[in-house]
């Protein structure tokens, strides 16, 4: 397989695997992976995982899938996915690590209703904490060497440049991680990173975001762009994330949106 | 009112003022400054983790302004990373009586810098991260939050916020994750107040990497980045 359409022997993490933005993911990187490569899907549902596990066996050989059921809102949870790693055979070209499960947080309530500190706290946790935590584990498993290229990628949002009414927590973790991911790129010149904000994608998030958005005005945005056919699909959102990837020349640590490519 | 102020010297009103982090470094200079601009018989209420700096400081205060601004200065001693010191801060400011109160002003100013001497591959254990983001992110914005809720928008009360922000929210600096992660999330966390809330005055003040502060002196001492460390000591 060429530099350019695949990554070669490749160690691929996917976080939030088990549906959406990335279970589409993992379908879509696996015929992109040589014979020996491993894919470590996590998500909190071993049985969601488990459906994508077999879907993927579906397509190529020599693709070792393993799931593993975390939460990664808990300390264990990370743990767990760094253990699951632990034993990964060293000698690959490619180390991906998308960091891209997340949460809405509570978007019916106003900024003023978070007067609950262990309620952000715990959101915090899983947006923001253990993106790092994961991340700092991982690198420190696979340490830089010559003929490894690593690659990071932090799904991101615009609403880490942007505030939206409603959303203060969501807003706020996508901030927080755009800024680690930059600052992780300043430190590790050798790494690639990338914070990708996949447009606005037709999954379970974008629905609970336009039922339950207290905001008026941004809850009929989002209602018109359903109703009007104007979210994305995964598939088309990934397709150019690959690409980027594949052509791997974009500036490390730069925020590039789906309407940007 | 209007009228009143443009011809008056400039002044903050017959205020609620909460400084956070207020027992020194710029949270003590700002209680300083901002005691002579209040009007008489406002509040001013200092909150930290250590009762005798606040203590002292209210003296001191008193001392300087206190009598003739018949200021009532108010110490809380909390800690915001917790959520017991955020309820006890919002109590006790839902606790004061400013008659005809019309500023409520909080400024959101206590942080740590987190440790400054370590990169970013460190920050393994999601415990220590949390308990960073507990105190620089998520204390202010249920202190904020319920400050809001005691004293809710209605006419004639100004309200203010500002939030002690920093480059760091803007550019990313080596072996300053936690710290940039914490000032980032902070800028955006109140840009989102400012969009909800028309009526609140919404202020993400940087005060400039030169303050004479403990934080400075740390930052000097032991950033990771020599490059850093470098520059802050030329600063002095």
């Amino acid at each position: 397989m060429s530099a350019v359409s695949g990554f070669g022997k490749a160690l691929v993490v996917i976080t939030g695997a088990s549906k959406g933005f990335g279970r589409v993911l993992a379908l879509s990187i696996a015929p992109r992976l040589a014979a020996g490569s491993a894919l470590i899907l996590a998500a909190r549902s071993d049985d969601k995982l488990q459906e994508l596990k077999a879907d993927l066996s579906r397509g190529e050989s020599g693709l070792t899938a393993r799931c593993v059921a975390a939460d990664l809102g808990c300390q264990a949870g990370v743990e767990r996915v760094i253990t699951e790693i632990r034993d990964i055979d060293p000698d690959i070209d490619h180390l991906l690590l998308f960091n891209n499960a997340a949460s809405l947080g509570d978007v019916s309530r106003y900024c003023h209703d978070f007067t609950d500190v262990d309620e952000v706290n715990s959101y915090l946790s899983l947006n923001v904490s253990s993106a790092l935590c994961l991340t700092a584990g991982v690198l420190r498993m696979f340490p830089q060497r010559t003929g490894l290229t690593r690659v990071i990628v932090n799904v991101s949002s615009l609403c880490a440049l942007q505030p939206f009414p409603s959303w203060v927590l969501y807003c706020s973790g996508k901030a927080a991680r755009d800024m680690m991911f930059r600052v992780l790129a300043e430190e590790e010149p050798d790494l690639r990173v990338l914070n990708y904000a996949p447009g606005p994608l037709d999954t379970d998030m974008q629905l609970q975001a336009r039922s339950s958005s207290a905001d008026v005005a941004l809850r009929n945005s989002f209602s018109v762009m359903h109703a009007q056919g104007q979210l994305l699909t995964c598939d088309q959102s990934i397709n150019k994330l690959i690409k980027v990837l594949l052509e791997d020349k974009y500036p490390s640590g730069a925020h590039l949106d789906f309407y940007d490519l | 009112m209007e009228d009143e102020i443009s011809r008056e010297p400039r002044h903050l009103g017959r205020a609620l003022c909460i400084i956070t982090g207020a027992s020194k470094g710029f949270g003590r200079t700002l209680a300083f400054q901002l005691s002579c601009l209040l009007k008489p018989r406002s509040v001013l209420m200092l909150v930290a983790r250590t009762t005798e700096q606040l203590n002292q400081l209210k003296e001191d205060i008193i001392t300087l302004y206190g009598g003739q601004n018949q200021l009532d200065v108010c110490c809380v001693q909390a800690d915001l990373e917790k959520k017991e010191g955020v309820e006890k801060t919002v109590q006790a400011a839902k606790e004061t009586s400013v008659s005809e109160m019309d500023h409520l002003l909080l400024i959101n100013n206590a942080a740590s810098l987190g440790d400054v001497s370590r990169f970013a591959l460190t920050f393994t254990d999601p415990v220590e991260v949390n308990r960073y983001l507990s105190l620089n992110i998520s204390g202010a914005l249920s202190l904020t939050a319920g400050v809001l809720q005691a004293f809710p928008r209605h006419l004639g009360l100004r309200r203010s916020v500002v939030n002690i922000s920093s480059l760091c929210a803007l550019k990313p600096f080596p072996s300053w994750v936690l710290y940039c992660i914490g000032k980032a999330a902070r800028d955006m966390m109140f840009r989102v107040l400012a969009e909800e809330e028309p009526d609140v005055r919404v202020l993400s003040y940087a005060p400039g990497e030169s303050l004479d502060t403990d934080m400075q002196l740390q930052a000097r001492r032991s950033s990771g980045d020599l490059q850093l460390r470098r520059s802050f000591s030329s600063m002095f």
